[in-house]
Parts: structure tokens; sequence; C-alpha cells
């Protein structure tokens, strides 16, 4: 259900995402991710187009956290900041990581090598049904995610949305 | 279907400067913005001034597809088309005020299918922003330089591209006359210097 990633760059570096639906403790999981207890970035599915997006972020985070360069305090901040196309830092919190109303939440964890994750533990955290990944496309807010990272018409054109998410991600801190 | 690759293809040589990294990512996504195909940025790594891009699989260099349709003696008639869409393709970037830097019959890509004439912009290494006749004149010349040298018997090409150029950009009188200007210097430099 969950999936895990090598970091094609960083392969002592494993990403795994997990999604929940009805979720009913979001405001609760969203304090213990602001007080750290939880060892995972917390983030709004809806504005997650592919798992692919969340991959980019965690690359350029834990690249990042090695040059010892993240502008947040934790990897797991990083991600989240990561995925912003804007360089404001509570911005990125807001649109990004879950909301207190939420009922779907998306958990990237980020692991060393070949140490084993607990994911019973992450997932026992959530009072919420763990679903695939495959379910992700039906949370996106296309819409919204078209407005947060300014997709034009034109770019529309000559490629995905995902493309276009990407490239404004990756080049944001060039702007 | 394209499937985006991870994080493959290291783009960049490491000896370009940081500026250089940045101009080139922003001169990458500002064509993206624009609608104009260039490969996707998925990473850039400023400590070894690398960028990573989208990998346009099974492309053929405009280059390469000249070379291989005039050594089968195929019809050079799909010529005229290919050239009319470069014309269109760089009218659209230079009205972004995106100069190349670099333009060169190997820095265009055809996708696959290649008669679809599906054109992308590569190598950003030595693009600028600029809104100057001057240097969107340069940029053609730098290109038609390169088709003398590289492809002979293509001064059709050439003059049709320059005319869809010309059709598709709001701005082309001023460019086409600094070309003609260029030409009879016949060096690639600023007189302004």
């Amino acid at each position: 259900m969950e999936r895990t990633h090598r970091l094609e760059l960083f392969p002592d570096r494993s990403v795994t995402l997990l999604l929940f639906q009805h979720v009913k403790n979001a405001a609760a999981l969203r304090k213990k991710a602001m007080e750290g207890s939880i060892d995972g970035a917390l983030i709004s599915p809806a504005m997650i187009v592919d798992p692919f997006q969340v991959l980019v972020a965690a690359n350029k985070a834990v690249h990042l956290q090695k040059i010892g360069k993240m502008k947040t305090r934790t990897l797991y901040a990083e991600i989240i900041f990561s995925l912003s196309p804007s360089n404001n830092i509570s911005d990125a919190f807001k649109k990004f990581g879950i909301s207190d109303s939420d009922t779907a939440v998306l958990i990237v964890l980020i692991v060393d090598g070949d140490k084993t994750v607990n994911l019973a533990e992450i997932a026992s955290q959530v009072e919420g049904q763990q679903v695939s990944l495959d379910e992700l496309p039906q949370l996106t807010d296309t819409a919204k995610v078209k407005k947060m990272y300014k997709v034009t018409p034109q770019e529309e054109k000559i490629g995905s949305l995902l493309d276009s998410v990407v490239c404004r991600m990756s080049t944001k801190d060039v702007l | 279907l394209r499937v985006p690759k991870r994080y493959r293809h290291p783009a960049l040589e490491e000896r370009l400067s940081r500026r250089r990294t940045a101009q080139e990512a922003r001169s990458l996504l500002r064509c993206r913005r624009a609608g104009i195909p260039a490969p996707v940025v998925y990473f850039v790594d400023y400590v070894t001034n690398s960028i990573y891009l989208e990998d346009i699989v099974d492309s053929v260099t405009v280059q390469d597809h000249i070379y291989s349709v005039q050594k089968s003696g195929d019809d050079t008639s799909s010529f005229h088309k290919l050239a009319e869409k470069m014309g269109e393709l760089l009218a659209r970037m230079h009205d972004e005020d995106i100069i190349h830097g670099d333009l060169t019959t190997a820095n265009l890509l055809l996708r696959p299918p290649t008669e679809k004439l599906d054109l992308v912009l590569i190598d950003f290494g030595l693009s600028f922003i600029s809104g100057l006749p001057e240097d969107k004149g340069v940029d053609l010349y730098v290109l038609e330089k390169a088709f003398i040298s590289t492809h002979p018997d293509t001064e059709m090409m050439f003059q049709a591209l320059l005319k869809s150029y010309a059709a598709t950009s709001k701005k082309s009188g001023p460019v086409i006359k600094k070309l003609d200007e260029v030409r009879l210097r016949g060096r690639k430099r600023s007189m302004i210097g």
C-alpha cells in the first residue's frame, strides 16, 4: 500500500509515502508535527499531483541537509518547504502542510539505507484508513495546484501538470 | 504517456559557474512558462553546478535528422515545413526576450515520431534575457552560420526559417535588420561592444 523509493542521487536514503483517508484527528496530528513528535512530513494530498513531486522535494531537502544549507530547521520541514513555489516558509506550511480540517493525509518518511521503518507505529497515530497511493490522483485539487504554482495555459500545452509543478519547485531559488 | 525520468542526465558540465547555472535554469523555466518546449528542470545542484533535466526519450537532433534525410536521398521538401516550425519556435522564444546563445541544429531536438516535427530546444547554457534586436539578430546569425557550415545545400531552409520567424514574431522587423547588419560585418559582435 505504501510506496518506498530510493533516491537516485542519494542511494543511502529511501523515501516512503503513506496515504490516509477518512482521517479524524488531523488537528492532533498537526500539533504533533509542530512539536516534532511525529517522525515524518505531514502533507496535504490535495496539493500533490504525483508521488514524483514528493520525491523531487525530498531529493532537494536531503541535498540541502547534506551541505548544511536547509532553510528550515528539520528535514521534514524542508520537504514541505521544497514543495512550495514560494520562498516564504510559513506560507509553505499553511498551503502544503495539513490543516486541522483535513480528512486526508500524506505522510512522508525518509529512512537511512536499510534501516527498517516502523510503519505500524506511524500508522497507529493516525485515526484514519491507510489507502494505496493509487488513490492519490482522486485527492488532488488540480485547480488549486494550478493556481498555487501559477501554471500558465501555454505551459499546459507542452507538458503535464507534474512537469509544470516540478519545474517551478526546482527553480524557485533562482528567481 | 511520457514518464518523467528520475533525476537522470545531468545536462550540465561542472565547469559552469553558479551564475551560468542560475541563468540556464531561469531560461528553461521562462521558456516553459511561455509554452516554449524545453526540458523540465528536476533539480539544480549549486554545489557542482549541475542541472538535472528531463530526458527527451528517443529524440533526434535536427542536425542528425537533416543528415539522415539527405543521406537516404529522401524527399527534402519536408525540410521546408521543418524550417517553418523552427522559425516559428525561435520567434516565440525571442518574443519572450530569451536569447539562446548557442543556436545550432544540434541544440534542437525532434520528439518521436519525427514526422510530427515536435521540436524541443535544449542547451541553454549560454542563454540570457534581452530585449535588444541586436542580441536576437546575433542569435539568428549564429544559427545561420551553423547551418551553412554543417548542412550544405540548405540555403532554402534558412530562408524559410526566417520568413516564418518574421511572420510569427511581433518584433521581427528590427531583428532582421540587425541580422542583415551583422551579416555585413561578418562577425557576431555588437559594435556597441
